[in-house]
């Protein structure tokens, strides 16, 4: 096994998060009009190297890799070369390397589903935002094509974050309504858009046109004014925040709708549900609601009759509800990429699920359908949130009941969890708003007695992304920054659009 | 026995609140600071900006550098030669200094010292329409004989054959060696009637046969003796007794500097280092700041006038010199950090306010900051090394990992790159041997490719016994073979020469003031130097992996080369070419170290070229990996301009691989320039991105770099209007350097270096 490779550069430190080494690969579909590196284009041509000698080279570098660092697959179209690309990830992969692949999405399908899933950064070409002009800037009519990889990532196993790029030619998107277009584009990716780039088109590739013979189609056209791009760049990134903010409404929509459905499940009476509850308090995690909420809890909690086969959660529900089992028997499965379906537990009466997604808020990674019949009852978020929340027993009976799962969760919340850096550094930046934010004229002046090492441990984030992502919301005009210890935050509004 | 020159009373008063050990019994600094030191774990956040006093003093210090630089004239004593305590005092603005002492009676007066060579002094003066009080000229050359004098006295033919055509450059036969580095820390925690009667002690001690070790050793404590008064005197005229230890920070940083004076009053060395003094200065901050004696501010007042006296260092040089070395450098190498033995990092907040003099007073080429970096330092540290890096240029790193296992936790860096532990060892100064040339002379039987014998006409025969190359293609093995034979008769002319150099250095211009900070046996190290090794290297590689065909003049001497076909270059990462390198040094070293060094100093080899790489390229004829005749060298041990192909982690890669114990243990060094918008979006990445950069350079071994964080655009800009620069400051090779102060050569050169940028 051999592929292709361009050429390598050994410091790449735009190209994906840290230090990386970039592996130019040979051949690309497109023919982009403004592309830089028409050299890249042929399929065949360059050195050509070993999945082992892509790994062995990358070692040589990997002192260098801090903590966010690694090896990036760019060209070229690097998915040209699925097979190649998907066996040097592998090795990379249980190497412990962390992986990027940068990408305009045309490769080879067949290799999509085996490839995504080991990908911890996916840089991704935006060409154009609509077909025809797709068509008129890279020659293939694939605007469809590349619409479909971006819906389809999910279902090919990606579960990592994605850098959206997009060069910027004079005339062609330099506007807002371009970029409203381009933000548009994203949505079925938005959860894992970490960061939305505007490459400035200039001309310093066009030399090898002319060393290549081959016609430079962009002659005459001047380029991209860099204040502009960078203008537009703050605009499709606050347009994006916009755009969370309404998915996050769309969310609570769900949820109410969802609150509906159940409700339409609920067969108990208040007596027989009176009566399930005196049962239940038998159990710790709800012996310890006071005796004068009792009846508020009754009020609010639904208990719900589930036929045998119905789905009572499915992946990626908001963690709004936690289930617990009266009667009957639940499995907890996933469906794995090549269609098998893997159980984790099943669940039977007293059992609960949902408490720890509750707790640290994250969407349901699982699907629940009940085996049997079952009569569930189900406590809503707000619920759990004013009778339980301070409960220490409450709390540690979540804790120890969901003890033997919780390294799986772990490490699922932290693959798996939707709340990406932007997402954790805007929410950290509000709780530091909350807690010590002064108002001062320039905006809310935070006072900081954390350094960023503590400050990443506080959001579960490494030094370097929290490092890095309060470099990027500085540059889009959110945040100033003083010194190490001093923020200022200038638009609330937009760190809020992340996390509402 | 007789009463000690020292008072006990005085020294329990001065070390009040001190643990104490070994060094309260006797001259121990290392002991002092390890026992009294606290590492600073934390960040930058703490550091104050300069006070109004230290604002106002550099203001008019820095208008003073700049007409300086401005109007290319300088200020000399033409009456008095140098001496430690010759000069009565000078102030900037007394009631405003804090640190006070300077060379001369004003800031920025140059001061004569003929010991190095008198004709190297007149040409300084003539360069600049000066002339010396005439009667002061007429005694000196009649009574006294130079360092210079005695050198040229004992040199063969053949050593003075071989510095004609450039083989060894730069070697210290007229001017003051330097890279000694006095512990100016004994003078603040002892106090100089301390060390005075030590020393006496040593002398009384020194008994057994008068062999000429013996003989000059003593005669050499005695000088040591006389400059510990001298000093004394000195820093008495300024209104302070230094024969008794310091008593506070202020004291201490003052007793400390006045060491440091007296050597520069003595010295014109090249290369005049400050030592490691910010965990031993912090330990006195410390105190005095629990004390409630002062506060942040104050302590950060201390260090920036310290700096500021340092950056006013100058010594009087001919341009001829200058044009070696750009930019009047005088290396008043600062070492920063490092870890302890015990594995606590010596960083400290002094280490943190001596760096943030670059803020408070803005950039400057000196003092030379060099921090000592290892993997363990603590990563706010670091990130602050790197912040100041993309804002000032103004830093170097090397390798404390590396240097910490041979020279402990108490060394510190003359010069560039040159390790030696502080008050414990010396070192005997080389320059370097221009191989690149010299693999010419592998090629051209031992004859110089540009020079010709004045009376015949013929290419200058330099080396005999070497034979002629006559290939219409170049074979590898024939010319490694001859290389080596060229290496093996250079390796032994140049450590004679070296031997002659310094034995006469220490016969006619002997550094008493600088040794009595050291202890009475020194080991010493005897550091020889190459010049070229990248196109060494690039054109064995070529001759062995290409076709190299060179094209001959009526003489045979080969002058142009045609090079067919590809070849790894050095800096890549390619081992194939790295090698060549690696074996090329290796071998030098070995045949350096057949020859035994006066004193019997340890040889030591470095890859360091200073500015000269460009004064290198002109002397040097084409090179089969393509240079042409008289073309820069690359400095140091960088890969040649644009050979790298591989992006800079490549080319840092390959330097790292350049073996440092035992075989360029005097140092390699390396510079690294990248344009801003390559190492990052914004400088929060940036600042990641090139710690990262640091640690991964470092874990691979490497020993040093100097790194630049500019656009070549600026450097252009600064070229043509150097007024909307003044104090522009960048890195070459080992050193910083204004850049308004390079010469228009030298300005191309490093803007014709590699700007990594971004892919």
């Amino acid at each position: 096994m051999q592929g292709y490779v361009h050429s390598i550069e050994t410091m790449g430190l735009v190209d994906g998060p840290g230090t990386r080494t970039i592996f130019f690969l040979q051949g690309c579909p497109l023919r982009c009009a403004y592309c830089h590196n028409p050299d890249t284009q042929k399929r065949v041509g360059g050195q050509l190297m070993t999945p082992e000698e892509i790994v062995r080279t990358a070692s040589r570098y990997r002192t260098y890799y801090g903590e966010e660092g690694g090896v990036t697959f760019s060209g070229g179209e690097p998915l040209l070369q699925g097979k190649f690309v998907y066996q040097t990830l592998k090795l990379l992969k249980a190497e412990g390397y962390n992986t990027c692949i940068d990408t305009s999405g045309f490769g080879n399908p067949q290799y999509y589903p085996l490839i995504m899933p080991l990908v911890d950064t996916l840089i991704l070409d935006v060409k154009a935002f609509d077909q025809q002009s797709f068509k008129d800037l890279t020659f293939i009519d694939g605007f469809e094509i590349y619409i479909d990889f971006l819906k389809n990532l999910d279902h090919y196993g990606f579960d990592g974050q994605i850098w959206v790029r997009h060069v910027m030619v004079p005339g062609l998107t330099d506007s807002k309504e371009a970029m409203e277009r381009f933000v548009r584009i994203l949505r079925p990716i938005r959860n894992k858009v970490d960061r939305i780039e505007i490459l400035p088109y200039h001309t310093s590739g066009v030399q090898k046109y002319q060393e290549l013979g081959i016609p430079y189609r962009l002659e005459g056209v001047e380029p991209m004014d860099k204040d502009r791009a960078k203008e537009l760049e703050i605009y499709a990134n606050k347009l994006f925040a916009e755009d969370l903010r309404k998915e996050r409404a769309e969310q609570e929509q769900r949820r109410i709708e969802k609150f509906r459905q159940l409700k339409e499940h609920e067969v108990a009476s208040p007596d027989e549900k009176a009566e399930m509850f005196e049962i239940l308090r038998g159990l710790p995690l709800l012996s310890d609601v006071d005796e004068e909420d009792v009846e508020a809890v009754l009020s609010e909690v639904i208990v719900a009759n589930i036929k045998a086969g119905e789905l009572v959660f499915k992946t990626g529900d908001a963690p709004d509800f936690m289930y617990l089992i009266y009667e009957g028997q639940m499995k907890i499965f996933v469906n794995t990429m090549d269609g098998e379906e893997q159980i984790f537990y099943i669940y039977r009466d007293g059992d609960f699920v949902g408490g720890l997604n509750l707790l640290v808020q994250t969407p349901y990674r699982y699907i629940g359908q009940a085996l049997t019949d079952c009569k569930v009852v189900v406590i809503p978020k707000y619920t759990f949130d004013k009778y339980f929340w301070d409960s220490p027993v409450v709390l540690r009976s979540v804790l120890v009941k969901s003890f033997e799962r919780i390294r799986w969760a772990e490490e699922l919340i932290q693959r798996l969890s939707t709340s990406n850096a932007s997402m954790k550094t805007a929410g950290l930046l509000l709780k530091l708003v909350k807690r010590l934010g002064v108002e001062t004229d320039d905006g809310i002046r935070l006072e900081l007695s954390m350094s960023r090492e503590e400050l990443g441990n506080y959001s579960g984030l490494r030094r370097e992304t929290i490092t890095r992502k309060l470099g990027e919301f500085k540059e889009l005009g959110y945040i100033e920054l003083e010194g190490s210890r001093v923020i200022i935050v200038k638009d609330l509004e937009a760190l809020e659009s992340y996390v509402m | 026995m007789k009463e000690n020159l020292f008072n006990r009373d005085e020294m329990a008063k001065a070390w009040e609140g001190f643990i104490p050990g070994k060094w309260s019994e006797g001259i121990d600094v290392r002991d002092f600071i390890q026992k009294n030191y606290n590492p600073y774990y934390g960040d930058a956040s703490f550091l104050e900006g300069p006070t109004e006093n230290t604002t106002s003093l550099w203001n008019k210090v820095d208008e003073m550098i700049q007409t300086e630089v401005r109007n290319k004239t300088i200020n000399v004593d033409l009456e008095r030669f140098s001496g430690i305590d010759n000069f009565e005092p000078g102030y900037i603005e007394a009631d405003k200094e804090v640190v006070v002492g300077l060379q001369t009676d004003e800031p920025l007066k140059r001061i004569m010292n003929p010991y190095g060579g008198f004709r190297m002094l007149k040409n300084a003066l003539d360069a600049y329409g000066l002339e010396m009080d005439p009667e002061l000229e007429a005694k000196f050359t009649e009574y006294r004989k130079t360092h210079n004098q005695g050198v040229f006295d004992a040199y063969t033919t053949e050593m003075r054959k071989v510095r004609t055509v450039g083989l060894l450059t730069g070697l210290p036969d007229a001017y003051g060696r330097g890279r000694i580095i006095g512990d100016y820390r004994r003078v603040a925690l002892y106090g100089t009637n301390y060390l005075k009667e030590m020393r006496m002690r040593d002398k009384e001690n020194l008994t057994g046969p008068a062999t000429e070790d013996t003989i000059r050793l003593r005669e050499e404590f005695s000088e040591q003796i006389r400059a510990l008064d001298e000093m004394t005197s000195m820093a008495a005229k300024y209104g302070f007794d230094i024969s008794r230890p310091a008593r506070n920070a202020q004291e201490a940083v003052q007793w400390l500097y006045f060491g440091y004076l007296a050597a520069i009053k003595e010295n014109n060395g090249a290369a005049m280092s400050l030592g490691r003094n910010t965990a031993f200065l912090d330990i006195y901050i410390e105190r005095d700041l629990k004390r409630g004696l002062i506060d942040e501010r104050q302590a950060q007042e201390l260090i920036d006038q310290l700096v500021i006296k340092l950056r006013l260092v100058r010594h009087l040089r001919t341009p001829e010199y200058d044009q070696l070395f750009a930019g009047d450098p005088t290396w008043v190498t600062e070492a920063i950090g490092g870890m302890s033995l015990d594995g606590r990092p010596q960083v400290t907040k002094t280490a943190f306010r001596f760096l943030h003099t670059l803020t408070n007073l803005g950039t400057s080429p000196e003092p030379n900051m060099t921090v000592l970096w290892s993997d363990d330092l603590p990563r706010d540290f670091k990130e602050y090394c790197a912040y100041m890096s993309i804002k000032t240029d103004s830093i170097q790193y090397e390798n404390d990992d590396l240097m910490r296992p041979i020279y402990g936790d108490d060394y510190a860096i003359a010069c560039c790159v040159s390790a030696m532990r502080v008050g414990k060892d010396m070192q005997f100064f080389g320059a370097r041997a221009n191989l690149a040339k010299a693999l010419l002379y592998a090629i051209n039987g031992g004859r110089d490719e540009i020079r010709s014998d004045k009376e015949t006409g013929e290419p200058m025969l330099v080396l005999p016994g070497i034979e002629m190359n006559t290939q219409e293609v170049l074979d590898y093995d024939t010319v490694l073979d001859n290389f080596k034979k060229v290496m093996d008769k250079l390796a032994e002319i140049y450590v004679n020469t070296m031997n002659t150099i310094h034995y006469m250095h220490d016969k006619y211009a002997y550094e008493a003031g600088q040794m009595a900070l050291h202890d009475p046996f020194v080991h010493r190290y005897i550091a020889f130097g190459i010049a070229g090794l990248s196109i060494v290297a690039d054109s064995l590689s070529a001759i062995k992996y290409a076709k190299v065909k060179p094209i001959r003049n009526e003489h045979g001497i080969a002058v142009d080369f045609e090079v067919e076909g590809t070849f790894p270059r050095y800096g890549n990462d390619d081992d194939r070419a790295d090698e060549i390198a690696i074996k090329v040094n290796e071998y030098f070293m070995e045949a350096l170290r057949k020859h035994p060094a006066y004193r019997n100093a340890e040889h030591t080899l470095s890859l360091l070229t200073i500015t000269s790489n460009v004064v290198y390229g002109k002397k040097t004829g084409a090179t089969p990996d393509g240079r042409k005749k008289g073309e820069p060298f690359a400095p140091g041990a960088n890969p040649m301009n644009g050979a790298d192909t591989m992006g800079a982690l490549a080319s840092l890669n390959s330097v790292a691989k350049l073996p440092y114990k035992k075989v360029n243990q005097d140092g390699i060094s390396n510079t690294f320039t990248i344009v801003p918008s390559a190492l990052g979006k914004n400088l929060e990445e940036q600042v990641t991105n090139l710690t990262n950069i640091l640690n991964g350079y470092f874990n691979r071994g490497a020993f040093h770099v100097n790194v630049n964080v500019l656009d070549r655009e600026l450097l252009i800009d600064a070229m043509e209007n150097p007024e909307k620069y003044p104090n522009l400051t960048i890195r070459v090779s080992g050193y910083a350097v204004r850049f308004n102060q390079l010469s228009r050569e030298h300005q191309l050169d490093v803007i014709n270096r590699t700007f990594h940028e971004a892919v």
